[in-house]
């Protein structure tokens, strides 16, 4: 049986660390925690824009949570937020849908 | 004369407009694998165009679906989930509340738990998730539920008319039970018989048919290396296996490699993807006869 789990592939185990984007049209906030609950104290966060291009890289704050001001990144075409401790990562999509609609509310 | 061809343009341009509103009227409907795509399209005929939106060599459960993926998902009129855990990428996006079915929600108490996964955090406790297996639909009696998901949520938001869905799904409800009947008869000689699998797609199946499976992960139609096959020798002779399932075509030289074990191979496609040429009824009974025939060896 060891073997099988050691077999098992990196994305099976990525999956157990949550990431949550909102948006309230002037910054996304990014969330991430551990699938028991526990914030995320250590991460990358990479913010991309709708070409998959890096916009910025920023550190999780030790709640699990940072703060992507809209004006400090090109969001016209979206963005993708990856959040990576080194073991594990995961990341959430944010349409130019969803920044819009967040204007209008 | 004139005045006739000026007619004869007039009706056409008056089809051609009436063809392109149709079309801009159906309902869009996103599926999030192949089997959903079917059923989907077989409940609401011409009423709506399904989308299964992920590309033929991207495994539909690990899909990471670009951003305008999602704009167009956000768009549909109905986004069909199978739960189960199925299509990781739900979870990453925000999808409308109100347009989402899952379709699995009516038999989550027949949901098989798998295997837990053991890892640590950083320097945490080792420790352990529970999973769920999530090909639900080769069990067809599970695949007629998800048909019955899919036609109330048609029919309760009004995208196709509901005496047509339920014709509909009464003919499909057939189909499907005809489908488990053949494999009833077709597997009979495999009841309680263990088989190996290269990738953990087939607990329902094995569970719908008396049988056992035991799993492996190996990558879909790769050659196994010298460590895969030294686990899947011990694997075989720990069982009593001699029936070996591929999720899609290996190189020869796995097929003889797995011989010389003393194993029968067969490839039996789980459908999350169509098989190119088939429908899903097709590649199901033709997966059957396949599995049969190599059970009869």
């Amino acid at each position: 049986m060891g073997g099988l789990l050691a077999a098992l592939p990196v994305g099976a185990m990525a999956h157990q660390m949550v990431v949550f984007a909102s948006v309230d049209c002037e910054a996304v906030t990014v969330e991430a925690k551990f699938s028991n609950g526990n914030a995320v104290q250590q991460a990358d966060v990479r913010v991309l824009d709708g070409d998959n291009g890096l916009q910025t890289t920023l550190p999780i704050d030790t709640d699990g949570t940072v703060m992507v001001p809209l004006d400090s990144v090109d969001h016209s075409g979206g963005l993708v937020i990856e959040v990576d401790t080194g073991s594990h990562d995961n990341y959430w999509i944010v349409t130019p849908e969803d920044i819009a609609k967040s204007c209008q509310s | 004369m004139r005045r006739l061809s000026k007619s004869l343009f007039a009706a056409g341009l008056m089809l051609f407009v009436g063809t392109l509103a149709s079309a801009q009227d159906r309902a869009q409907i996103v599926a999030v694998n192949y089997p959903l795509r079917f059923l989907a399209e077989q409940l609401a005929g011409d009423a709506a165009d399904v989308t299964f939106p992920v590309p033929q060599d991207v495994d539909p459960s690990f899909w990471r679906p670009s951003i305008s993926d999602i704009s167009a998902v956000q768009a549909a009129d109905l986004i069909l989930l199978n739960g189960a855990g199925f299509a990781t990428w739900v979870d990453r996006v925000s999808l409308p509340r109100s347009k989402l079915v899952n379709t699995s929600a009516a038999i989550e108490d027949q949901f098989i738990v798998t295997e837990s996964i053991t890892h640590s955090h950083g320097d945490g406790d080792t420790h352990s998730h529970e999973g769920l297996a999530s090909y639900v639909w080769l069990d067809p009696g599970l695949g007629i539920a998800q048909a019955q998901a899919i036609a109330a949520a048609l029919t309760a938001r009004g995208l196709a008319p509901e005496d047509e869905v339920t014709a509909r799904l009464a003919t499909l409800t057939t189909e499907l039970e005809s489908l488990d009947a053949a494999a009833q008869s077709a597997l009979r000689d495999l009841l309680g018989a263990t088989l190996i699998a290269t990738h953990p797609r087939y607990h329902y199946f094995a569970r719908r048919y008396g049988m056992s499976v035991l799993s492996m992960e190996w990558e879909a139609g790769a050659m196994p290396d010298d460590g895969q096959l030294a686990e899947l020798e011990a694997l075989a002779a720990q069982s009593d296996a001699t029936v070996l399932i591929w999720e899609a075509q290996p190189p020869d030289a796995a097929l003889d490699a797995t011989r010389a074990l003393g194993l029968r191979n067969v490839v039996f496609p789980p459908l999350a993807h169509a098989v190119e040429g088939q429908t899903f009824l097709q590649g199901f009974t033709q997966a059957l006869s396949d599995l049969a025939d190599v059970a009869g060896q």
